[in-house]
């Protein structure tokens, strides 16, 4: 039988371990585990032939994209062939511009990119704050590169595991 | 022959040992009891975390059947101001359950020991208006506010601790609670980052930790 004293003694040590221990955890602010942007996913393809029916995917060699922002112009560039981007829309505005170069080493055209959205602030948690999604609602091309433009998925949250918002339609003998 | 002698002893002595076990221990009802006290616990976290401050009372009442009826509840506030968020809060809460020893009592003064629980909470929480900041680098920052609002979150619990008396009617005691938020929803558009009496609210579920003490007042024990 444990004697009131030992008891006590070892209520005291369970105590002064918890009490420390759940207030390690307590940290004033937590971390942000989650992303806080939400990212627009584009994907580029074009048709092989012309009478082809199937789109495939188009690597561009070393795309460049260059937002026009009221603070000027900001460039991305993709160092290796891809055929999958990622872009931000404004949270400043309802509509954006993107300039793409789809081959920044050589003497490839720039196209224009006019995106069209609504916006909505949105709380994600005490640890991030807060975002803005975006509901796509059109967007736009030049054509010195590109065939047409599509909207696949209109909805731009920042969920990364979600269907391709944008396929570029590139030329076929780009 | 003291080997069959010894032998013979032994299986005598397993059978009284038998014969004791099923006797049944007599159940020990103590009186009624009334505790009253506060978490101490709190002033602990108050000290260590800055951005908060609660407090923590109890009731509760020994009926019969080694189950406490519990009434618990306490107030609290807190202040965020990050760089990109910034709001407070005020709240207070009401939790009702109760307590089960888990082991009989080993004489009538014995009002220590292992305990479970459950209880079922609610707050009240008034958030103020909020102002934000979203940091972009590419395309600027932006800034705007959230009005203020009040809701009602409520909870599930379930605790499990050890009691003390430490002198007669001084009682002391912790147990640790996990928290089950049941309306979390209801409050997405901006959860406040502490409810008094849960904890996290923008967590459906949190853990805490209470130290009380406790005051009894008893009648009616039997001798």
């Amino acid at each position: 039988m444990i004697s009131p004293s030992n008891r006590f003694l070892q209520f005291v040590i369970v105590a002064g371990i918890l009490t420390v221990g759940l207030n390690a955890c307590n940290k004033d602010r937590q971390v942000c585990l989650t992303p806080k942007t939400a990212s627009m996913y584009i994907e580029s393809m074009h048709l092989p032939k012309d009478t082809s029916t199937v789109e495939i995917d188009t690597a561009l060699p070393s795309a460049v994209f260059t937002a026009i922002t009221l603070g000027g112009d900001k460039s991305f560039q993709y160092t290796t062939p891809s055929a999958s981007f990622t872009l931000s829309l404004s949270p400043v505005a309802d509509s954006c511009v993107w300039l793409l170069t789809p081959d920044s080493t050589g003497t490839s055209a720039t196209d224009t990119l006019t995106f069209y959205y609504s916006r909505e602030v949105k709380f994600i948690s005490n640890a991030c704050g807060f975002t803005t999604f975006f509901q796509l609602d059109s967007a736009h091309t030049t054509r010195n590169n590109i065939t047409g433009i599509t909207i696949n998925n209109t909805s731009v949250t920042n969920n990364a595991n979600v269907a391709k918002h944008i396929k570029l339609h590139i030329k076929p003998n780009f | 022959m003291s080997l069959i002698s010894g032998s013979a002893f032994g299986q005598a002595t397993a059978v009284d040992t038998a014969k004791a076990d099923t006797t049944v221990k007599p159940k020990i009802e103590a009186s009624h009891q009334i505790e009253l006290g506060f978490d101490m616990g709190c002033l602990a976290k108050n000290y260590l975390v800055t951005d908060r401050v609660g407090y923590e009372f109890l009731a509760s009442w020994y009926h019969k059947n080694e189950i406490y009826w519990v009434a618990e509840g306490g107030w609290g506030n807190s202040t965020v101001a990050y760089p990109d968020l910034s709001y407070k809060t005020n709240s207070s809460f009401l939790r009702l359950g109760f307590d089960k020893m888990l082991l009989g009592r080993e004489n009538l003064k014995d009002w220590g020991g292992m305990q479970m629980g459950l209880r079922l909470g609610a707050a009240h929480v008034s958030r103020a208006d909020a102002q934000y900041t979203i940091v972009d680098s590419t395309w600027g920052t932006t800034s705007g506010a959230v009005s203020g609002k009040s809701f009602v979150p409520v909870w599930a619990e379930i605790t499990a601790g050890v009691r003390v008396e430490l002198i007669r009617g001084i009682i002391t005691g912790w147990n640790i609670r996990g928290k089950f938020m049941l309306n979390g929803k209801s409050f997405n558009d901006l959860s406040p980052t502490y409810i008094a009496g849960f904890g996290q609210g923008d967590k459906n579920s949190s853990f805490d930790f209470n130290f009380y003490l406790l005051y009894a007042l008893r009648w009616n024990r039997k001798q």
